[in-house]
């Protein structure tokens, strides 16, 4: 069944560049995770997951249950922390390329 | 040029929230607009509340309009009665019931003291792991009170000319809070997983305002998370003037047509140690104004607005197309749901630029103002 659907080509590749493009891996210097970076500055991360990686991060495995409590949704600190050091080693180019 | 799009022909799969409990439990029945019909909603002996299709299976009576007789609702043209499990249980004039005689029904939770149903197209059986949490210390089911919370203060607003969608978009839009909610939000973050999708903010309100979340002396700390596709649970922390306040908002709708839906917020607040009840309640309204008043300012956005599917977006913006992503999934039969679609993803916007501008702005409004009043 249709869902909302794009009229035009171009939106599918509108779609890609803000969801795809420049994704940088980084591995996690403490669990065996594997995420995708973006950063178009120095305070702007983004972070996209896979279900290996979610897998394989001990803090967010202590999360309790599916809808339960309001922990289910903070970061990982130890994440974020491999996320500067490759920041600072020059692993990940910072800056927004038009906007995406 | 602005994508348009087709909305979907179909309404989302998930739990959806009908109100507050005990406004269907007087032993009559209640309509509620849903999914493209109506929906008859009523509370049996057993204290349960059940829903169907709102029209009768036999020739369309319109079940709302009729009473309830004993444990079923009973249709106002030929006095077909019906049980909560969706099955014709009576025929006063008939010799027997027909073994066919079904109707649509859907299966009912009590939350946080309102009453949610489960909807899907497939007609998958309810989920229950999904339901959205349990507020400690807030009433559950029917009859109940609470010792620490105030009673919901429960508001209903239709909509229409606007899909849902746009309702969620407001999850991802970091700048429409200075603009159409007048705050400062100083810190702003998103986390989608699963079937749930998280904004936490920071805010202040704007000094050179004074409707909506507009006053210098007011701080929000929020944290919002969709459960599925329509209700959120907005946990704040109000400073307001110093005086701190533990309020809990909840923000849901049902679709009720391809561009159309009822809005409903509740608002509850922590009661204030060493406070009566009468000035909790008084606060608890205070509080609903203003919120209230928030969603007033979206609504005037969404109706004038035209629906896009390829936003453009600059770097200060939040993650608009992967949260589409997500909201996607309810739209999406389960067999071909892709794994993006639910696979976690964090975004993190930098608001420095954005507050330094608005900053600057706010400042040159109150002293053109200033100069104004000399
Ligand atoms: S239409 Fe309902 S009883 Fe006939
Ligand atoms: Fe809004």
């Amino acid at each position: 069944m249709p869902s909302f659907v794009p009229t035009s080509p171009t939106t599918l590749e509108e779609q890609r560049l803000y969801t795809q493009a420049r994704l940088v891996e980084v591995a996690c210097l403490d669990c065996l995770a594997k995420v995708a970076v973006k950063k178009n500055s120095e305070h702007h991360t983004s972070i996209q997951w896979n279900a290996e990686a979610v897998e394989a991060c001990p803090e967010l495995g202590r999360r309790e249950g599916a809808s339960g409590s309001r922990d289910g949704h903070r970061g990982c600190p130890r994440l974020l922390a491999s996320i500067d050091v490759a920041v600072r080693e020059g692993q990940i180019p910072i800056g927004a390329e038009d906007g995406y | 040029m602005l994508d348009h799009g087709t909305t979907p022909l179909r309404y989302a799969r998930g739990w959806h929230c009908l109100g507050l409990a005990s406004s269907f439990a007087d032993g009559k029945p209640h309509a509620v607009h849903g999914f493209g019909t109506k929906l008859v909603v009523w509370q049996d002996s057993q204290g349960k509340l059940n829903v169907l299709d709102g029209y009768c299976r036999h020739m369309g009576g319109d079940l709302t309009q009729g009473e309830v007789k004993g444990d079923h609702v009973a249709c106002p043209f030929h006095d077909w009665r019906w049980g909560g499990d969706g099955k014709c249980k009576e025929i006063p004039y008939a010799r027997r019931v027909p073994l066919r005689a079904r109707t649509h029904r859907y299966e009912t939770a009590v939350r946080n003291g309102q009453l949610l149903i489960w909807n899907d197209p497939e007609g998958s059986a309810a989920d229950h792991d999904i339901l959205p949490p349990e507020l400690p210390g807030v009433a559950q089911q029917l009859g109940e009170t609470s010792d620490t919370y105030t009673d919901w203060r429960w508001e209903v607003v239709p909509i229409e000319g606007s899909h849902c969608r746009e309702l969620i978009d407001n999850v991802a839009d970091m700048a429409h809070f200075y603009y159409v909610h007048f705050s400062f939000p100083t810190s702003f973050r998103n986390i989608f997983e699963g079937t749930r999708a998280t904004q936490f903010m920071e805010s202040k309100g704007r000094p050179d305002k004074s409707e909506g979340y507009g006053d210098a002396e007011l701080f929000l700390k929020s944290e919002a998370t969709y459960y599925g596709p329509a209700y959120m649970i907005n946990w704040l922390e109000v400073d307001y003037k110093g005086f701190e306040t533990e309020v809990i908002l909840i923000n849901c709708h049902i679709p009720t047509g391809p561009d159309s839906f009822t809005l409903m917020y509740g608002i509850t607040v922590k009661k204030p140690e060493g406070i009566d009840d009468k000035t909790a309640d008084y606060i608890s309204k205070k509080y609903a104004e203003m919120f209230g008043g928030g969603f007033l300012q979206d609504v005037h956005i969404w109706q004038n607005k035209v629906p896009v599917q390829n936003p453009l977006l600059c770097e200060e913006d939040g993650p608009v197309y992967q949260l589409r992503r997500w909201y996607e999934q309810f739209y999406t039969d389960v067999a071909d749901l892709k794994p993006e679609m639910t696979d976690r993803f964090e975004f993190e916007v930098d608001t420095t630029k954005a507050n330094e501008y608005w900053q600057a702005e706010v400042a040159a409004n109150l002293a053109k103002r200033e100069s104004a009043e000399v």
